[in-house]
């Protein structure tokens, strides 16, 4: 009998769901945040929220919420680790891709519904934008 | 590890390995062959029938194996291909999909209601449908009520209307079945709910009724189900059944387990804020193994995996878990509410279980639950 892995999900992302990186834990007003984007819907199963805060263009520090699985949950923590101290150009250009290649790839059929939260910080990034304009 | 998902497969019992591991090199030979190794095979296979024929009321003539619950489903919807069907919102996927697929207008119309749910634990009112199905209309000689015995004998003696089969994998062994009580033309069963192997089951099918196999090109059932007979299974299947009947499992079921779930049930409401039952506890409305509960805010598959990393196993509704996008068709089908069948885990319990796995669940959920609704982006 073969001996595979006993997890439905890679060491990374099982890491990431156990331990979060950067969540926001209970009231949003505890992070003092310079802007927010959220995206997803609950009636979907996932939903994702991401505060940034902004320091001479560069993404100082950030926090995250999710209504989500698993995947979810560690592709937006990780997203957070990435994101983290990346100029605001640079965080635009993040793509679902590489959150998964940072997760060490999550099963086919997570990756469009669990991958968001890159949407959620690009919402946050222009919102930021067009409040500093 | 503390097992709550009894409903999906129960552990194979020691006494079913034993059967089995016995029948490997006792019962291997084929059971269509007339020789003694494959008579000795073939007599093992009809003491199972025999043995699930007694605890269901019904002749053993009129039990077919086949490879599982979803074979069976599939045989009853494929006899009334073209035909109208009407199920429960429900059921199981191979009744849904397959009558889907299959169903039509011709008469006469096939109702498929399952007993006893999966996932929420509902006892559907199988008497209501079967009363409904005299007042369809009887059409004279469709296409169906003309096959006829090589000799020239009508195949369907028992000519009506309307038939109704009924899936009752949940309800083998949970409550007491009568297939005859209940008017049932065809139950759907499957050995790995009560013990027994995976890759086995059974469907009875009434003396008379309207039948058309699904594996053709075989002898084996009296030419109602093709295929070399799965003696080593079928041996599990009846070892399972053994127990059953010797225990009485449903008394247990009633008596021990129902005071677990309902235990369980009324500590989730007290100790976990945002949580709500989706399962009606009233004895007779749910089997008593089955909890279906929602946590507001936190979604299921991530509380499954975190239960699950403190080696506490159960199941969810939700759509990620089942690598779906729609959540469970049960859940919102009862509540029309895709959160709530999102945030849905279901806790089956077994004859194994104790009152310490209640407490291990209630030592760990709530923190888990509390956890997921503060990094929630709803807000409780």
């Amino acid at each position: 009998m073969q001996e595979g892995q006993d997890w439905v999900y890679s060491d990374v992302v099982k890491d990431h769901f156990l331990h979060p990186r950067n969540y926001l834990m209970g009231d949003e007003s505890k992070f003092p945040y310079d802007a927010m984007g959220i995206v997803g819907n609950p009636i979907c199963g996932d939903q994702m929220k991401m505060f940034i805060q902004v320091k001479d263009n560069k993404i100082v520090d950030l926090r995250w919420k999710t209504y989500g699985c698993a995947s979810a949950i560690a592709s937006t923590s990780a997203l957070s680790e990435i994101a983290k101290g990346k100029t605001l150009e640079d965080a635009l250009k993040i793509s679902a891709k590489d959150i998964d290649d940072y997760l060490g790839n999550l099963p086919k059929h997570k990756f469009h519904c669990s991958i968001l939260g890159h949407d959620a910080l690009k919402a946050a990034i222009e919102e930021y934008k067009s409040k500093n304009k | 590890m503390t097992y709550l998902d009894y409903a999906a497969t129960v552990p194979v019992l020691p006494e079913v390995i034993e059967a089995m591991r016995k029948a490997e090199t006792e019962f291997f030979a084929n059971a269509s062959a007339l020789h003694t190794p494959g008579h000795l095979a073939m007599n093992q296979i009809e003491h199972t029938r025999e043995l699930l024929a007694k605890l269901i009321g019904a002749e053993p003539e009129e039990i077919i194996f086949t490879s599982g619950a979803s074979e069976s489903n599939n045989t009853v919807i494929r006899t009334f291909e073209g035909h109208e069907i009407e199920t429960s919102p429900l059921e199981h996927h191979s009744i849904i999909e397959a009558a889907r697929i299959l169903g039509g207008k011709k008469k006469p119309k096939l109702y498929s209601y399952m007993l006893t749910n999966n996932e929420i634990g509902e006892i559907l009112d199988v008497e209501s449908v079967v009363k409904k199905t005299k007042t369809d209309k009887f059409v004279d000689w469709p296409a169906m009520f003309n096959q006829k015995t090589e000799w020239g004998k009508l195949i369907v003696t028992d000519q009506r209307g309307a038939y109704v089969h009924s899936d009752l994998t949940q309800a083998l062994g949970k409550i007491p079945l009568d297939v005859k009580k209940l008017g049932l033309d065809y139950a759907t069963f499957s050995a790995h709910k009560i013990g027994g192997p995976i890759g086995v089951g059974a469907l009875y099918v009434k003396k008379g009724v309207p039948f058309s196999p699904l594996i053709i090109g075989g002898n084996q059932e009296n030419k109602r189900r093709g295929g070399t007979y799965n003696t080593v299974g079928i041996v599990g299947f009846g070892a399972a059944l053994e127990k059953v009947i010797k225990d009485k499992s449903w008394e247990k079921y009633d008596k021990e387990v129902r005071v677990l779930r309902d235990t369980l049930a009324k500590r989730i409401l007290k100790e976990i804020p945002g949580s709500s039952i989706n399962t009606d506890l009233t004895p007779g409305k749910s089997l008593p193994n089955i909890l279906n509960a929602s946590f507001k805010a936190a979604e299921g598959e991530s509380i499954q995996l975190y239960l699950d990393a403190e080696g506490i196993i159960v199941s969810t509704g939700s759509a990620c878990a089942a690598g779906d996008i729609k959540p469970s068709h049960v859940l919102m089908a009862k509540t029309g509410d895709a959160e709530v069948a999102h945030s849905s885990i279901r806790f089956s319990f077994g004859l194994e279980n104790t009152m310490e796995d209640v407490e291990r669940v209630m030592k760990v959920l709530p923190g888990v639950i509390k956890r997921l609704q503060s990094i929630s982006t709803i807000s409780m």
